[in-house]
Order: structure tokens, then sequence, then C-alpha cells
């Protein structure tokens, strides 16, 4: 199912928490809503769920405004950050729950049910843990009856809230994958709210970026990680190094030397430079001085754990980040306090703020 | 006394670890001892020889007095009345600690503080401000007057100045339980296609029950044992709205001791009964979820 979002507002007393949000959900895409806490990403989720109300701006579901469907009419599967299971059921039951509350002319044999619900139940692996209660399952299980429970509707639109934001780190890559293989089988419109990037940029089809109440940039995890729209969207996909420098006649500067650029340059004067990690470039410094065009910094720190290297490095007083492979880190022998040569393979300049 | 003899014979075959496991808090021995000390004086002692006195009368006598017509039909009341009281308690109660803890509405505190008055005022104070309004000349009495029944000097009476009593007992349980409730597993239930009925049915009650049967429990000991509201508002007219506690002062009244502590006894026992129903109630609701 197509989700359309226009113009959607929502303040909560004096805090705006969406000015203004459209978004198009494509049908059967997997989402990802990400955002630091506070941009709203959540309460748009509860929006299209129906748990809360939008001041303003519509929703529509394949062309259809939901503005008088109560949630329990939307047939959207929500599952909560902290799960919100019935405590007082066993796994079985809650996962049963929405099929048994239907209206008598809907509701299915309770031999259908007890089918559906073991189907359910195989699909997430939890088929030996029917009889137990919420409070005897470790997070991680916990987390796939709240997402069988939501299946069970056969909703059209599946929401998950900060869907691995209480697990423990392994837990949380595993079930992302899963997730992901269940999304293509299921093939059910879904989005999920995160605040990692990583989490967004390896499982969806297309990342909405928001920040303060507004959607700052829609794109594949190619596009967006690749071609931020802004030093927020730069800032926020990972790690970053940012210099400042000065734009001058339409070039970029950093200590005098010009920084290569993607994109625009921007406004004259003073400028930050951002460049990621491993797109520094370190070289072998001559004995002879530092050859035209290129810096040179310090080596104040490696960490050299796993199959990336990081070296930190003091460019004139900045710190500086910069990833490299294990070999090329031997082959550069760098170590705590030799020198080496600096230079910038992408970089993108945004104007400095005030 | 009995507790602690059949606790040690049974701890007999695993000699050697004595009767308690072992701890590292000092002081069991005096602290044990003190309680136990304790609770023979305030309680044991007094319940028994209550019940020593009222066997000296025999059998036959003992029955004689409590099948009564008129002290049956002051356990009816007793009883009834306090049952009733619990029950009207446990639906509206709950509606009350509902409102406290859901919404945030000026004036909260003071409606919060209301709850407990019935705690802090002495209950005759109570029993004459309800009376005051329930007669036949009172401001709510003289409605019921003229609609063709009455309030004050009858069961109903008795059973508002039950539930006067009985208020905080239902709310004061059942409020913690509410505020440890999540909202989001009402949304869930909505999410999932629930009714407002069927999310309160099946999933807010069956996750207060335990708590309110709690509630409940209080409610209506503290109605049973009830004095001092309910006699001005009762009239105490025998066999119409005559409670035990009532009887047994009226028996003391005349100086029939031995009457007095067989109806006490009586009533100690069906008290004791009801208490132990409502545990194995508890016990049932807790075992099905709260794991």
């Amino acid at each position: 199912m197509a989700i359309e979002i226009r113009n959607v507002e929502k303040t909560f007393g004096a805090f705006t928490a969406l000015g203004g949000v459209s978004l198009d959900v494509r049908s059967g895409e997997l989402l990802a809503l990400l955002g630091p806490s506070g941009s709203g990403k959540t309460t748009l989720l509860r929006i299209i769920a129906g748990l809360d109300h939008a001041d303003a701006g519509e929703v529509s579901f394949d062309g259809q405004d939901t503005r008088d469907r109560a949630a329990r009419d939307r047939q959207v599967g929500f599952v909560f950050q902290h799960y919100a299971l019935f405590r007082h059921m066993t796994v079985f039951d809650n996962v049963a729950f929405g099929l048994r509350v239907k209206r008598k002319a809907e509701r299915p044999a309770e031999m259908d049910i007890r089918r559906r619900v073991d189907q359910l139940l195989t699909m997430v692996q939890l088929s030996h843990l029917a009889t137990r209660y919420p409070s005897q399952l470790s997070g991680g299980q916990r987390q796939r009856v709240a997402l069988a429970r939501a299946l069970a509707i056969e909703p059209k639109v599946l929401l998950l809230d900060e869907p691995f934001g209480a697990l423990d780190a392994k837990v949380r890559k595993d079930l992302r994958k899963w997730l992901r293989h269940l999304h293509d089988d299921m093939n059910i419109t879904s989005i999920f709210v995160t605040h990692d990037q990583e989490e967004a940029l390896e499982l969806a089809d297309r990342v909405v970026v928001m920040n303060h109440g507004q959607i700052i940039q829609v794109g594949t995890p190619t596009e967006v990680y690749d071609t931020p729209a802004d030093s927020f969207v730069f800032d926020f996909l990972g790690g970053v190094n940012r210099l400042n420098g000065v734009v001058d006649r339409g070039v970029a500067r950093l200590d005098g030397h010009p920084v290569r650029v993607d994109g625009e340059v921007g406004a004259e004067g003073p400028a930050l430079i951002y460049v990621r990690p491993h797109q520094v470039e370190l070289g072998v410094a001559p004995a002879d001085g530092v050859p035209e065009g290129k810096w040179s910094a310090r080596v104040s720190m490696v960490h050299a754990a796993g199959p990336v290297a990081r070296v930190e490095l003091d460019l004139a007083g900045r710190a500086l980040e910069a990833q490299l492979s294990r070999d090329r880190l031997s082959d550069l022998a760098l170590e705590v306090g030799s020198w080496c040569t600096v230079d910038f393979r992408h970089a993108r300049v945004f104007p400095a703020k005030a | 006394m009995t507790a602690a003899a059949s606790t040690s014979g049974s701890a007999a075959p695993r000699r050697g670890r004595g009767f308690l496991a072992p701890t590292i808090l000092p002081g069991f021995g005096t602290a044990f001892g003190f309680t136990l000390f304790y609770l023979c004086l305030i309680v044991l002692i007094p319940l028994g020889h209550m019940v020593l006195v009222a066997a000296g009368v025999g059998w036959t006598k003992f029955w004689a007095i409590t099948l009564a017509p008129r002290v049956l039909h002051a356990f009816y009341i007793s009883f009834g009345c306090a049952l009733v009281a619990a029950l009207v308690n446990a639906v509206f109660g709950l509606i009350v600690a509902w409102v406290l803890v859901r919404y945030r509405f000026p004036g909260r505190r003071i409606i919060d503080a209301m709850v407990d008055l019935p705690f802090a005022l002495p209950t005759s104070v109570a029993g004459i401000a309800l009376t005051a309004i329930y007669a036949p000349n009172g401001w709510v009495g003289a409605f019921a007057k003229a609609a063709g029944f009455k309030i004050a000097f009858t069961p109903i009476g008795i059973v508002i100045a039950l539930v006067f009593v009985g208020l905080p007992f239902i709310v004061r349980t059942v409020e913690p339980v509410l505020q440890d409730l999540d909202a989001e597993v009402e949304e869930a239930a909505a999410s999932l296609g629930a009714t407002r009925w069927q999310t309160f049915t099946k999933v807010l009650l069956p996750a207060i029950l335990p708590a309110l049967l709690t509630g409940i429990a209080l409610a209506f000991a503290r109605g049973v044992g009830e004095y001092g509201s309910v006699i001005f508002i009762a009239g105490n007219i025998p066999a119409v709205s005559e409670i035990v506690p009532l009887l047994i002062v009226a028996r003391l009244e005349q100086y029939d001791y031995a009457g007095a502590t067989v109806i006490a006894t009586a009533m100690l026992g069906l008290s004791f009964l009801m208490l132990l129903g409502i545990n194995f109630l508890q016990r049932w609701t807790r075992s099905r979820h709260a794991r």
C-alpha cells in the first residue's frame, strides 16, 4: 500500500514536533525514518498509525484520506520500542489477540486462529515458546513476538518504532538481517524509525533524514551517504572531520592550499570543510619538506584493531581522523609521533555558521 | 505457637541446617522472639481466650444463640452490606483511581486528598454527617422520601456508610498498579483492532485484577468490622438494619457476656473463612499472570 503524507503539522505545547512534512511512501518498500531524538520521526510514525492526530495536513492510504479512521480500523501493524506485550497472556495468546478481537463476522474459527498463530510463531522461530509468558523471554524474543503479533492481523503497513533500540549489538545485527529477509518475503510496505544511521543505511530501501520536525533529505542509502543535502545530513550519516577553511574567489582553501571539492563551493568567506575519515589520504613525508599542494600532519594515535585502521592526526593544531586499510598502514609505517602528508580525495564545503 | 512447633518438626529430617536458612542479617533470634511475643499478646491470646469462653457455653447453646433469627439477620446484614459496599467501591473506586492516574486537571490534588478523608475522619463523624444528609428530613433523604423509599435507617443507609469508609482501600491499592501500566499496551491493543471495551476487559482488567481483589478484600474486611459510622445511619432496628457488632454491644449492655462472646466467635470464624477465600482467589489470579 502506498502512503501519501501532505503538509502534516503537529505541536506539543510550544514544541513543534512536525512542521509541515510531506512524504510519499511507495508500495512494498522498506523505508527508514532517521534522525536524532526530538526530530519528529516517532511522531510521524504514530500519526500514520492513528495513535496521534495531526494538527494539520493529511495522510492517505492508497489515495484515501485517513482522517476519520481510528487506529483500530487502519490495518496497521505497529511494533513498539518497548514491545508493549500483554504481560498476563502467553506468547500464543499475545499473537492471537488481533484475530480474537475481530468482529464476529470477520473472526476466523478458533482452529484457523490456532493454525495462523502457529504459522507466525514458526516464522519468527518461537514456536517452542508458545506457552511462555513475556517476562520469561529475552529482549530479542520479545521483539519477535511483538512482530508476530503485529503481522497476525495481515496489516497493509508495518510500522516499527526503534525496533532494535533496546537490544544488544549482536542480537541487533542478527535481527536486522532477519527483518530484511522477512520484508522481502512478505513484500509489505514497512516504515521503521531509528536514530542509528548504520541501521538505516544497511536495512532500508530508502532513507528519510529528519531534523527539527522537518524532512531534510529522502533517498537511497547510497544517495544520502554520497550526496548529503546539507551539513547536518553529512554529519549525521557517519564519522566526519570538520575543518575551518575559507572560500576565496570560488576556491576553497585550507591553510592556503586549495581543496578538491564535490559540488558547490558556496558563498565567499569562512567555510567548513567536511571530509569523511576514509577520504583522507596519507602519504610518506619526504625528508626534504612537504610537496606542493599537500598538508603535513603528526600522528597522535593509531588504532589498529579490526579490518580498518584509524589514525588520529594533528593537522596544524586541528584534530583529524583518517581511516585506511591495515596493509596501507604497514606500508606507511606510521607510528605515534611520526609525520606524514595529508590529502583529501573528496570533500564538501558548507558555509560556516555565524 | 502451633506454627512454630510444626515448622521445627518438619525441619527435623534436615538436621544440621537448623530450621532457618543461613543469613547474614544478625539478630534473628531476638527479632523472631519479639514478633511471636507481640503477636501473642495482641492477637492470639485475646482471640484464643474469647474462643475458650464461647466454647464454655457448650455446643447446643452456642448454636441456639448463633442461629436465633435476630442474630442470623444481623450476620446477613453485616456481611451482605459489606460485600455490596465493597463491590460498589470496586467499580467506582476503580473509576476514581483511573481519573486520578490518567488525567491531569486543575484540582486533582484536592480530589486526591479527598479520597483519604474517610481514612482520617473518626467514623462517628462520618456517621453523623451521612445521617444528616440521608435522613428523611435531610437533603438527599427528602428526595428519596418523595420517591417513596427511605435511605437512612435501612440497609441502603448501611451500604452508603460502608461505601464511604471503604473507598480509599480500593483507590489506594489500584492506583499504583494503574500507574505502572504502560499506555503503550493500550495503544498496541487499539492498533491490533480492539475496541475500547475489549481493551478494558482483555488487557487492562486482567492486569489490575489482583490489586482490585486486594482492595475489595480490604474494603470488605473494613466494612464487616465497621461500627461508628453505621450505628447512626442504620437506626438499628432489629431484624431490619441491625449489624453484628451492634448486637454484641447490646448483649454486653445486658450483661450477657456469654451471648456476646458466642456471637463474636461466630463472627471471627466467618471473617476468617472470607479472608481465606479471598486469599485463594488472589493466588489463583496471580498465578495466571504476574510471572
